[in-house]
């Protein structure tokens, strides 16, 4: 579904990804694991074409693809998603008229009919359930006053709702309490299948119990130095980063 | 054109056979105290960003009997669901589309006059006062009685329209009557290519009585529009203003608000959205003279191209107003790197038992904000016009007549969807 190579990128003239290789198929859960500053983030930045994270060389193939060139709206309509590690506030922005605008977006965008407001009501409160939201979210101004956790869920009902094939889930774990991670990886585990491809971006091994892993890839100073099945996760926990430093 | 440049249409203004003479003095102390303080300069505190080219760099007459209507005008374009119209075109006004609701009364400056013992409220005898004062033609004075409750909303529409350089200064008195209500609805609309409209309105509000008063300035972006208003309000009163300004090359409001019994109330809520070269003010005097007044001032700016706006907003708390409660805030949106925004809240107390808060902020659209909704597919165009809108929703809500809720929203879109935001 992706294939990236030799990937190098810089953020404000300091280089940060330095050769990424990786490939993903459908139905794969990949997870990289990182220290803080190893390039977790900016690699998930650059796949969804974020202004400020420039390729300096290497490829990103979508789909057969290059999609380096391609605008953040053009990634996102051809199906890739990402959950924010710090979801944008949007005060006066309603929740649902935001969602709904995304969705028709998508639906236009495949040459569908766009959903009128009974139509997407129907639809989302049906993924509404999935990740134990309350109605009256939907309501309040897009992530205003909500909590950390609450925030998350609603990435996920985002990721639910526009039905991506290439889901990219940045630090989706912190800030969230036991019962909310297991919200969220429920929600995530649900949307599996084998046209899909997941990416979860994590600095911690406990979101890898709930979210299991097909692969694992460690990424020090911009570079996987290490990748294996989701033992290697456990290992991490056990032995830290530093046996992993050259 | 300058203040003696106004000299020859004070000739024909006081050579008028329909104004009563008993008018004349009036008119002839004002324009003879305005050819001595002049027009405003930048080197008054209060008019330093406002720049009075388009008044000064132009020759504007007086408005005359055949700049009226030449047939029968089609207002449909600006007329409210379930709102009484008083129409008033290029300074004259309309009686066969106005209508009155019942427990209102509309009188002449002259029957008003008459009626207040010619008392004449001209309290701060600023420049444009005087210009107001020495050439008051459309005079609509609303009086509400007591004890009563309109459920219509009075809907004064001051067209302007032609290519003529025309000046009109209406003269607007609204009395509202203790424990009254009603709602009034001041629109400024029309296609004009030159105009000065300089308006001086005196409202007050009586005992325990409620005024919403909605301001829309949609009127064309090649107009001066100067308005001077002032507010008393007594114990118990209770205000609402919500002005929606659009148009205007210049376009400022004064603001003078009393707040001089017990209790008394007063929300002020403001959006102006500029482009091109307009530029848009608001100065607000807030004045708390007594205790346990509560006063509050929302002004929003959306700044697109070269225009500029100005936020000049002093709130007063004299020493006896203890326990007043008072918020001010000014949020502005700069969509160009070339438009300009002054932001200028003052709090002066003298009390010291009052709760007060002032804030401002100016800022472009924000980055993360833009690339979050494209990021889950919306195009920038649409993104950004998301960003705006939510900018805006707050006030817009604000507004609790449904259908002048819709009015404003739709005006408010009209103004987004022709606005490129590149």
């Amino acid at each position: 579904m992706i294939e990236i190579k030799n990937l190098h990128a810089e953020v404000e003239n300091k280089s940060i990804l330095n050769g990424v290789n990786l490939t993903i198929n459908p139905g794969e859960m990949h997870a990289i694991m990182g220290r803080n500053g190893s390039g977790k983030s900016t690699l998930s930045n650059v796949i969804t074409g974020r202004e400020g994270f420039n390729v300096t060389r290497g490829t990103i193939q979508y789909k057969g693809e290059s999609i380096l060139e391609w605008s953040p709206e053009k990634r996102a309509l051809a199906g890739i998603f990402m959950s924010f590690q710090y979801p944008v506030v949007i005060p006066g922005v309603n929740n649902t008229y935001f969602l709904k605008a995304a969705l028709n977006a998508k639906l236009k965008h495949q040459g569908e009919k766009e959903l009128d407001a009974a139509g997407f009501l129907g639809l989302i409160k049906e993924k509404l359930k999935l990740v134990d939201m309350d109605p009256k979210y939907l309501q309040r101004a897009v992530n205003a006053g909500f909590s950390g956790g609450e925030k998350k869920r609603n990435e996920i009902l985002q990721m639910l709702t526009l039905e991506p094939e290439l889901a990219i889930l940045d630090e989706t774990d912190s800030g969230l309490d036991i019962d909310a991670l297991k919200i969220v990886a429920q929600g995530v585990n649900q949307y599996r299948d084998e046209n899909r491809a997941f990416l979860v971006i994590t600095h911690y091994q406990r979101l890898l119990k709930y979210i299991e892993p097909d692969f694992v890839h460690v990424l020090i100073d911009g570079k996987i130095v290490r990748s294996g099945g989701k033992e290697l996760a456990e290992e991490l926990e056990e032995k830290g980063y530093s046996w992993l430093d050259s | 054109m300058n203040i003696s440049d106004f000299q020859s249409e004070f000739d024909k203004i006081m050579s008028r056979t329909y104004f009563s003479e008993k008018i004349h003095p009036i008119r002839e102390k004002a324009f003879s105290q305005l050819l001595k303080v002049g027009l405003p300069t930048k080197k008054w505190e209060d008019w330093r960003y406002t720049d009075l080219s388009s008044i000064i760099n132009n020759s504007f007459r007086i408005s005359e009997v055949q700049d009226g209507p030449p047939k029968k005008i089609d207002i449909s374009n600006y007329t409210i669901d379930n709102t009484d119209p008083i129409v008033i075109f290029n300074g004259h006004y309309q009686e066969d589309l106005s209508s009155i609701p019942d427990g209102v009364e509309l009188l002449s400056n002259l029957e008003y006059l008459e009626k207040n013992n010619w008392e004449f409220k001209n309290p701060d005898l600023s420049p444009f006062d005087l210009l107001n004062t020495t050439f008051m033609d459309s005079g609509v004075s609303l009086v509400i009685s007591p004890n009563v409750n309109i459920e219509r909303p009075i809907h004064l529409i001051f067209i302007s329209s032609g290519t003529e350089s025309l000046m009109v200064s209406p003269r607007l008195h609204i009395d509202v009557g203790e424990s009254s209500s009603a709602t009034f609805i001041e629109d400024h609309v029309g296609p004009s290519s030159s105009f000065f409209q300089n308006t001086s309105l005196f409202i007050s509000i009586d005992v325990n009585a409620q005024l919403d008063h909605i301001r829309i300035q949609s009127n064309s972006d090649k107009m001066v529009n100067m308005a001077n208003q002032y507010l008393s309000q007594e114990r118990d009163s209770r205000y609402t203003f919500f002005q929606l300004a659009t148009g205007s090359e210049l376009g400022r409001l004064n603001l003078h608000v009393r707040l001089e019994g017990k209790g008394a109330d007063c929300s002020l809520n403001g959006l102006a959205l500029s482009n091109k070269n307009q530029h848009l003010d608001n100065h607000i005097i807030m004045d708390h003279r007594v205790a346990h007044c509560t006063s509050s001032q929302n002004f929003k700016t959306v700044l697109q191209d070269n225009s500029s706006g100005l936020f000049n907003g002093r709130t007063i708390v004299r020493e006896d107003a203890q326990k007043t409660d008072s918020s001010q805030s000014n949020k502005n949106l700069l969509l160009s790197t070339n438009a300009l925004m002054n932001s200028n809240p003052q709090l002066e107390i003298y009390a010291d038992d009052v709760k007060c808060s002032h804030g401002s902020t100016t800022g472009a659209l924000d980055n993360d904000s833009l690339f979050y909704l494209r990021s889950r597919g919306l195009d920038p165009l649409t993104a950004k016009s998301l960003l705006i809108r939510g900018f805006v929703t707050e006030l817009l809500d604000s507004i609790k007549n449904e259908n002048i809720r819709k009015y404003i929203t739709d005006r408010f879109s009209n103004w987004l969807s022709k606005n490129t935001i590149s």
